[in-house]
């Protein structure tokens, strides 16, 4: 089975700066794997594990994709190679020019019987570059899949719902956006970490993927934080039985 | 499971390690480095003044690329009683021609600068990865264990800083005594480049490095520093450990203190903290290297091996982590054109050291540390001085009197005599 799993680049939400007025300041994020990308990654080596084949991971997105750590830090949890589609232009892309650059990558690798994103990206979250680029492949396509089994030419997988498990049968080829608690991602071993560096990378332009002409159709006004509430700031320290009735009485005023 | 096997192993992405790692890749030598950090520097805290010398001799005309902060130009002393305080400012043209004295670096970023350059060469990295065991067979080593993987090598270089328990598991060095150990609790505080060029009187990457004593360390042995970088400051203080003890306060208590008094306060104002942390580090000096610095299959390296210079004027490690690794790497080269890995082979690396001014420099302060440990040098001198230039500026309509009256009077006050004064005068110019 040949699998491709997707990932994002993302600036590491602990470093990012809000502003005050609302903006963010992202100059001293390091950057890193979506965290939701990570357990994909994960799940399809394991399904290769179970069933052979090979993973190969997919990133397109601007120059910093380069990074030479970036690109270990992929390679050391597992895949076999990595394909990127690099292009400045692809900095603020829109998921559908995200999917589009996705759709028309994996089509040039060719031969793939499954495609696994993660639930979505942890920095904007839209959550629709899967379900658009199932759409642009023609393949079979499902999200919020948290369990992966492997069935002859076949998967079953299991979307966990408010109050029952969804076990569905889905045909290859498919494009499946898996959720967090689908396994646990690895921690690379110094081992994997040094064999990261010798492992394959193939970088594509737009123009290699056939893509030169792939306009944003969204226009980005603003990227804001939420709006802080206004909190009380009200601490009462101590456990004496004064302390829980000025809690409570707090608590009381505001219930009413 | 099969151990993979490598040339060269060295663990500990720092000054140090960097710097070997570099220069045997340059000579074709296949070598790993682990680091247990994210990517080198990460585990390392604000920043210092690098004496860069040694490493334009590893990298020439490094700091065209190098993300280094300002040259030092200015090094200011001060004496800091608790509200007063005595400077001698000195600033010397030459420091800012290249090829550069020192300048401040961020270690965050300049680690991580040499660990590229490191890896343009060939050195194949390993981030993230902690070290756990060292292998060996009989008194030899053989290799690394992390996690649940072993790791092989003719030669493994110990660069893990200076709680080395590395050097310690491979038999070379025992756990450092309490007397040696410092604590060092820095910040750094970031401020418009413009507002630092004028607060410290700084045309353009021109830089200053002050070193405090006194009350800046609120008497307790140590003392304080404060280096400018391009648009934020490191201060920061380190404390001996028995001594800290004995005085019951905290090291970050000592740091705000600092922070607030009046010759600090002006300076960091309005600035912004964006960190702040506490951690061991070691007064070293010649008396902690220890007697063998190899062993069969086995070499240390900078603050591993206790190359580090604390004379209360300077803090120097850096310089001294690079020189090493620089004559670590050449003992390697040389070992292997031998094909001989065992420590009577490896031990030219003693000799080169030796001959390089870590040695040399490290036998000049070899007093330093014991000249330091003298308490009259934190508790007694800074408010000395701050009594003596208080009353010859002070006309408070009381008759002066002549300067050597008015020091002696100090002096009685402080509880000292011209013997002590003199004693220790003369044992700090021999010991620094
Ligand atoms: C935190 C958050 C932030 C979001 N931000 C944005 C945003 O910035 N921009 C944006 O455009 N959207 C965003 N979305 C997503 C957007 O709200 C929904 O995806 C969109 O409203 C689709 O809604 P729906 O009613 O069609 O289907 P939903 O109610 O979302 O889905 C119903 C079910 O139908 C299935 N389904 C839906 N679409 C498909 C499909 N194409 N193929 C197969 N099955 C499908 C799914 O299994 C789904 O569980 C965000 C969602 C969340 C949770
Ligand atoms: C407060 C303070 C101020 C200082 N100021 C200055 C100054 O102004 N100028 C100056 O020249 N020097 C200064 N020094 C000294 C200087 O920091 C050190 O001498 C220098 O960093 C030594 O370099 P190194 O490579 O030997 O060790 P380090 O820089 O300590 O590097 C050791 C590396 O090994 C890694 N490591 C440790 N254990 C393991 C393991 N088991 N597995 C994998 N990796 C591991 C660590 O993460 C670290 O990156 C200062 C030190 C302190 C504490």
């Amino acid at each position: 089975m040949n699998v491709i799993t997707c990932y994002k680049i993302v600036p590491d939400d602990q470093d990012i700066i809000v502003r005050d007025d609302r903006t963010l300041e992202l100059g001293k994020a390091e950057l890193e794997i979506g965290q939701y990308d990570l357990p994909a990654i994960e799940a399809g080596m394991q399904v290769v594990a179970d069933a052979g084949g090979k993973v190969s991971a997919l990133s397109v997105g601007p120059k910093l994709l380069e990074n030479s750590k970036l690109k270990k830090a992929v390679l050391s949890r597992g895949p076999a190679d990595l394909y990127l589609v690099v292009d400045d232009s692809l900095a603020d892309a829109d998921t559908h020019q995200t999917a589009r650059t996705l759709a028309a990558a994996i089509q040039k690798i060719g031969n793939i019987d499954l495609v696994l994103c993660g639930e979505g990206s942890s920095d904007l979250y839209s959550q629709q570059v899967g379900a658009q680029l199932g759409e642009l492949l023609g393949m079979a396509n499902i999200n919020a899949v948290s369990k992966i089994t492997v069935e002859g030419d076949k998967l079953i997988v299991e979307r966990t719902l408010e109050d029952e498990v969804e076990v569905l049968e889905v045909s290859l080829p498919a494009v499946i956006s898996v959720t967090t608690d689908i396994v646990q991602p690895r921690i690379p071993s110094m081992k994997e970490v040094l064999s990261a560096g010798k492992k394959p990378v193939t970088q594509w332009s737009l123009a290699d993927i056939g893509l030169a002409d792939n306009p944003q159709t969204i226009e980005t006004i603003d990227t804001l934080a939420p709006e802080l509430a206004e909190r009380k700031q009200i601490v009462i320290e101590g456990d004496s039985e004064d302390a829980v009735n000025e809690l409570w009485e707090n608590l009381r005023q505001e219930l009413q | 499971m099969s151990a993979d096997k490598y040339e060269v192993i060295i663990i500990g992405g720092g000054p140090s390690g960097l710097a070997a790692a570099y220069k045997l890749a340059q000579a074709g030598v296949e070598v790993v480095l682990v680091e247990r950090g994210d990517y080198c520097g990460s585990k390392n805290l604000s920043g210092g003044v690098f004496y860069t010398r040694v490493l334009d001799q590893l990298i020439p005309g490094f700091w065209e690329e190098a993300p280094v902060e300002r040259y030092i130009t200015n090094y200011v002393t001060t004496l800091m009683d608790k509200e007063d305080y005595f400077n001698l400012d000195y600033k010397g043209q030459a420091l800012s021609k290249a090829p550069y004295n020192a300048f401040s670096v961020l270690r965050a970023k300049f680690d991580r600068w040499l660990a590229e350059k490191a890896e343009d060469a060939g050195v194949m990295l390993a981030n993230g990865i902690k070290v756990e065991k060292v292998l060996k067979e009989g008194n030899k080593v053989t290799g690394i264990v992390a996690g649940d993987e072993e790791m092989l090598a003719d030669v493994v270089i110990a660069a893990d800083g200076i709680n080395s328990f590395i050097a310690q598991e491979a038999g070379l060095r025992g756990p450092i005594k309490l007397e040696h150990l410092a604590v060092g609790a820095k910040a750094l505080i970031e401020l418009p480049r413009e507002t630092i060029e004028e607060r410290f009187r700084l045309t353009g990457n021109e830089g200053t490095a002050y070193a405090m004593l006194g009350e800046a360390s609120h008497g307790v042995a140590g003392g304080a520093f404060l280096y400018t970088n391009l648009d934020s400051l490191s201060i920061g203080v380190v404390l001996r450990l028995d001594d800290l003890v004995k005085a019951g306060v905290k090291p970050a208590e000592v740091l705000d203190d600092l922070l607030e008094h009046p010759m600090v306060a002006p300076l960091v104002k309005d600035g912004k903290m964006v960190e702040y942390g506490a951690h061991l580090t070691a007064e070293g000096g010649l008396h902690m290297v220890p007697q063998q610095l190899v062993a069969d299959g086995f070499i240390m390296v900078g603050d591993a091996a206790g190359f580090t210079i604390n004379s209360g004027l300077v803090i120097r490690g850096m310089d001294l982590a690079v020189g090493s690794g620089i004559a670590a790497a050449e003992a390697i080269i040389e070992a292997k054109e031998k094909n001989d890995f065992s420590a009577a082979s490896l031990n030219s690396y003693k000799r080169r050291l030796d001959e390089s001014f870590v040695m040399k420099d490290l036998k000049t302060y070899a007093k330093a540390p014991i000249f330091m440990e003298n308490d009259r040098l934190y508790k007694s001198y800074s408010k000395l001085a701050n009594d003596i230039f208080g009353k010859v500026y002070n006309h408070d309509l009381t008759p002066k009197e002549l300067l050597l009256k008015t020091a002696l009077k100090a002096l009685k006050e402080n509880n000292l005599s011209i013997f002590d004064l003199a004693r220790d005068g003369f044992k700090g110019v021999r010991a620094l």
